[in-house]
């Protein structure tokens, strides 16, 4: 019979060092998507705790005022730390990963395991509460995995009855100066079969399948606005979509592949072919920089609010509405991806808000630290965004010849800049006066055929604006170049005009069905003011664009022009859009749906089983009621042979099964008498006992079948004997 | 192996072990652990290797048996110069006869003491193995049975490793046991000193078994039933020492044998038909601890024994009794 090695003392040790500097390592990592600064701090502890598990003599190399100082630096640390920062969390989350090398590079009671344990789950948790991002989601897997084998671990070095040794100053432990890794590792893989494999992956399902259920069963709340984890954190945005843009800020976002946004939409039909998500409107020019003037931030932007959901000005549609789910990656903007009006906005949590009906934008107050979502009922994609109110005031400012005060039109130019520029607008116009439309697509014309795309541009040298010097110029430039210098030209030609950044396509994933727009999709066009539609109309300038402003190509009718993505990247982010979607997004609602629908399965599969139940005995019945004849008879027979036949070779299978030692290892169990007296043997252990009990004990016990006594009397003997030391015993702590 | 031992065989034997356990008692004082040990081997039919200081009481512990068990007995003291032919005898050519005719050596007795053994080179340390094993010696291609009972006491000295060979791995396999004689107490070193014997030939001691009995024993011991729980327990221990990290390598299925032959003896010796797991656990250190090394050798030959020992204690206590 083969026999499974067990894994001794010192090879238990070695394995509680690995998987505590595992442990180490794996929570620190969480720095990696935190944003919190403490990369060096997270670079010396993965090297110190990375040496020190591969080399466990090194601790007792530390010498023991190192231990005896550590605890005052820590909090010396701490302390000084909190009073720098002057922020709350970061210090923590530096002090615990201080902890965590600390207690990675010492050799450790089980408490100290323990605390290893504690110190991880806090980062992890901590972590997964300000991003809400996938990452969190495989880490607290891992993490899991690992703690529960470490307590297991713990568990049977403790059972195995030897200290966890090393003390700070005292030397090495044995099992730290024997180490031999490949040798550890290859008894670790003899060790390891398929029935301790099996009961880790059950043991690992079922804690992962009871967080499943109390995660489907627990009431909602939400864990940001009650832990207000957010506050004591400040974060950097992005600045290409910001309210400030200076030339080159898009085209930096450009450069990263990474996810920004993920788009769920109920009917697909409805997203055109190449979206321009719109965020940050920009109409104010100085200086080579565009800015969201503060007049338009005044006359368009509510007042700061704080709600879930927000009412937009499109008007819904009394079909079937069509819902988007955005989920926004933490770190892109404030400002909102849409492509037009909407008819509501819901965010999954309250948020603090002000909204631009005008613009079509809604901005954030805080530049948000996880993932944000919001679903947005009814959006329009919009090539011209309506406004009234600047066709009144167009209007009122031709009539009164008032000096043009709006930002739209300001050309804070020099002579010499205003000159040039006059100079291409009567190239481009030559001599008509054309519309909105027509002076765009020969703006659009006159510039794509002047500048080569390019995302290494420059301004070239010489006096004057850097827009209108590329202008005027051949240099290659870029989506920003092209946008600012069709506002100046339109801006010369009298017409208004502003820049708007934001995203323009993106792909279709096709594991998850949803778009994604990633940061490298990053754009910036223009919008100029028609007034014969009395709306801002988009004009994109940038070679490869669609320079066409009007055609409304929906993806139903250019379904073959999407972009569907099948790569490994859309692959990885059709999870994070399962996180999102599944998880993350799993509000009341979400949760009473699933529940109704567990709810529904169960009733209806119980229905099932029930009609089928109901079916057979029907069916029973009636064919004990057809009448008997020796044919029916013999079926009958026949059915109850195979079932003997079968119940036999099933217990004969059992019984070889049990015989191959497979499940039921211990022998002994099977003979009923030698363990009734290996039992009474236990009990009587240690008491003194006549010896010919024992004697007839240890006979039934471990004896030959033939020649051994009758069990009964011995074991009347052997009760007495027990009664009477218990009653003795009794008697004598009373 | 039958599943039946009479009764009376059992009594009997237990009654013979105890008349030659009395009996040796009579020369070897205060050492009733010793004496209980070598009966063992000797019921088993193993052979014992005593490691210790000289003048303690070997050749007297071996003479005694040899005595009461009514057997030849002969020595052989172990040197650099010894030949394996010293040890085993000789084909010397017979000018009566004209052919060659063997001249039996020292080996041809039932209790052969081995003095000193890692003194002799390893070839003539060789010459023993197959007596040891097979009972017989083979020259010229003639097989020449020794006695029966044959019985190898070899000692030496594990202090002194000036000039020695020690031992071959496949030699150690083949003692049954390894004993450690130490000094007596002082109340019996007190008796020793007081008895005007000088040497072990001035020993006067009645056999009070014949080598027939002793055979017997040796079947009877063979025939003692073992419960595949123990059987188990038995594996269980030698799987550890496998397993060990501490050890260079495990136990050979022969010391696993070696284990379960033993404990068969000493049920016999206590005079059941059966072996407890009791049994099991007195005599692993004795039949185990030679033929285990540490896979980090220490320099010092008793403190290597010592290690062993404490690692052996810690896998039996790790391992449950079977209940």
């Amino acid at each position: 019979m083969k026999r499974r090695p067990q894994l001794n003392h010192d090879e238990l040790h070695q394995l509680r060092w690995l998987l505590g500097g595992g442990l180490v390592l794996l929570s620190t990592a969480t720095v990696f998507y935190m944003e919190i600064d403490a990369w060096t701090l997270m670079f010396v502890t993965a090297a110190a705790v990375g040496a020190v598990m591969f080399w466990p003599t090194l601790p007792a190399r530390v010498p023991a005022w190192v231990h005896r100082l550590a605890f005052p630096v820590i909090v010396a640390f701490f302390l000084g730390d909190l009073y720098l920062t002057g922020e709350l969390l970061p210090p923590i989350v530096r002090l615990d990963i201080l902890l965590l090398l600390y207690r990675g590079i010492s050799y450790r009671q089980r408490r100290d395991d323990l605390q290893i344990i504690v110190l991880g789950l806090f980062l992890v948790v901590v972590a997964g509460v300000l991003s809400v991002s996938l990452v969190f989601a495989l880490q607290i897997v891992a993490f899991t995995a690992c703690a529960l084998a470490f307590l297991l671990n713990l568990t049977l070095a403790d059972a195995s009855g030897v200290k966890a040794a090393g003390d700070a100053g005292r030397g090495p432990p044995p099992w730290a100066v024997q180490v031999q890794w490949g040798r550890l590792f290859r008894r670790l893989r003899e060790v390891l079969d398929w029935r301790v494999v099996t009961l880790g992956a059950l043991l690992f399902a079922g804690v992962v399948g009871v967080s499943a259920l109390l995660f489907l069963a627990i009431p909602r709340f939400q864990l940001e606005n009650s832990l207000f984890l957010e506050r004591f954190m400040t974060r950097k945005a992005r600045t290409g979509f910001s309210d400030s843009i200076k030339f080159g800020d898009v085209t930096d976002i450009l450069q990263d592949n990474s996810l920004a946004l993920s788009v769920d939409i109920t009917d697909p039909t409805q997203v055109p072919a190449q979206p321009y998500w719109r965020m940050v409107v920009l109409d104010e020019y100085r200086d080579g920089t565009f800015r969201l003037s503060t007049a338009l931030r005044a006359a368009t932007f509510s007042p700061e609010r704080g709600d879930v959901q927000l009412r937009g000005v499109a008007r819904a549609q009394p079909e079937e509405p069509v819902y988007w789910t955005f989920y926004l990656e933490a770190g892109v903007s404030r400002y909102l991806p849409l492509t037009g009006r909407f008819v509501q906005l819901r965010f999954r949590e309250r948020q603090n808000f002000r909204f631009a009906d005008r613009l079509g934008l809604v901005v954030l107050r805080d530049e948000p630290v996880s993932m944000t979502a919001y679903r947005v009922e009814g959006l329009m994609a919009m090539d011209v965004i309506p406004d009234r109110q600047m066709g009144a005031w167009l209007e009122r400012a031709t009539e009164s010849g008032a000096e043009q005060t709006s930002a739209a039109l300001k050309l804070e130019l020099g002579a010499d800049d205003l000159g040039r520029l006059a100079r291409v607008v009567a190239e481009i116009k030559a001599g008509m006066e054309p519309d909105v439309e027509e002076f765009s697509r020969r703006a659009v014309a006159w510039l794509q055929a002047r500048h080569r795309y390019s995302l290494q541009s420059r301004a070239p040298p010489g006096a004057g604006d850097p827009l209108v010097r590329w202008l005027d110029s051949s240099e290659p430039g870029h989506c920003e170049l092209y946008a600012g210098a069709l506002v100046l030209l339109a801006r010369q030609a009298g017409y208004p005009a502003r820049i708007v950044t934001g995203f323009k396509g993106g792909s279709w994933n096709g594991f998850s069905n949803n778009f994604t727009v990633r940061n490298s999709d990053a754009h910036a066009w223009c919008e100029v003011y028609d007034a014969a539609v009395a709306g801002w109309r988009r004009v994109d300038p940038t070679p490869g664009g669609s320079a066409d402003t009007g055609s409304d190509t929906t993806a139903a009718g250019a379904a073959g022009e999407r972009r569907i993505d099948r790569s490994w990247s859309a692959r990885i982010d059709s999870l994070r859009v399962f996180w999102y979607r599944r998880i993350v997004n799993f509000d009341s609602r979400t949760q009473e749906e699933a529940l109704r629908a567990v709810k529904s399965a169960t009733q209806e599969s119980g229905r099932r089983v029930r009609a089928a139940l109901e079916d057979a005995l029907a069916r029973l019945k009636a064919w004990m009621a057809e009448p008997w004849d020796l044919r029916r008879l013999l079926q009958l027979a026949g059915g109850a042979a195979a079932a003997v036949a079968l119940a036999w070779l099933l217990r004969n299978a059992r019984l070889a099964w049990r015989d191959r030692g497979m499940f039921w290892r211990r022998r002994t169990a099977q003979d009923p008498v030698r363990r009734e007296a290996g039992r009474w043997l236990g009990r009587l252990q240690g008491l003194p006992v006549e010896p010919a009990l024992r004697a007839d004990l240890e006979r039934l016990r471990y004896g030959p079948l033939a020649g051994r006594p009758p069990l009964a009397p011995v074991v009347r003997r052997a009760r007495q004997a027990w009664r009477a030391r218990h009653e003795a015993r009794i008697t004598r702590e009373n | 192996m039958s599943d039946f031992v009479q009764a009376g065989q059992i009594s009997a034997a237990k009654e013979m072990v105890e008349r030659m356990r009395a009996n040796m008692r009579q020369t070897i004082k205060g050492k009733d652990e010793v004496v209980e040990q070598v009966l063992v081997c000797v019921v088993a039919g193993g052979h014992l290797l005593i490691e210790d200081l000289p003048g303690v009481g070997k050749t007297t512990l071996a003479y005694s048996l040899a005595r009461s068990m009514d057997c030849d007995f002969s020595r052989v003291q172990f040197t650099s110069d010894l030949l394996p032919g010293d040890v085993t005898g000789v084909a010397i050519y017979d000018e009566t006869v004209k052919e060659f005719v063997f001249k039996k050596g020292p080996v041809f007795a039932n209790v052969v003491l081995a003095d000193e053994i890692n003194r002799a080179t390893p070839k003539t340390q060789s010459a023993l193995l197959e007596v040891m094993d097979r009972a017989r010696v083979t020259v010229d291609g003639v097989a020449h049975p020794v006695g029966a009972p044959f019985m190898v006491f070899a000692t030496q000295n594990p202090v002194d490793y000036e000039g020695t060979f020690p031992l071959p791995e496949s030699q150690m396999d083949r003692f049954l046991m390894r004993l450690q004689m130490g000094y007596p107490e002082s109340g019996d070193e007190l008796e020793i000193l007081r008895s005007t014997r000088a040497g072990y030939d001035a020993i006067r001691l009645n056999a009070v078994v014949t080598r027939e009995d002793v055979l017997k024993l040796q079947a009877l011991a063979g025939e003692v039933f073992v419960e595949e729980s123990v059987l188990d327990y038995i594996l269980k221990i030698v799987t550890a020492t496998r397993t060990e990290a501490d050890f260079r390598a495990g136990v050979s299925v022969r010391g696993g044998l070696a284990l379960r032959t033993a404990a068969q003896a000493r049920a016999l010796v206590y005079g059941r038909d059966f072996v407890l797991p009791d049994d099991v656990t007195a005599l692993v250190a004795l039949v185990f601890a030679h033929r285990l090394g540490l896979a980090r050798p220490t320099s010092d030959a008793l403190e290597e024994r010592r290690a062993v020992a404490a690692v052996l204690k810690r896998i039996v206590a790790a391992i449950p009794l079977p209940v």
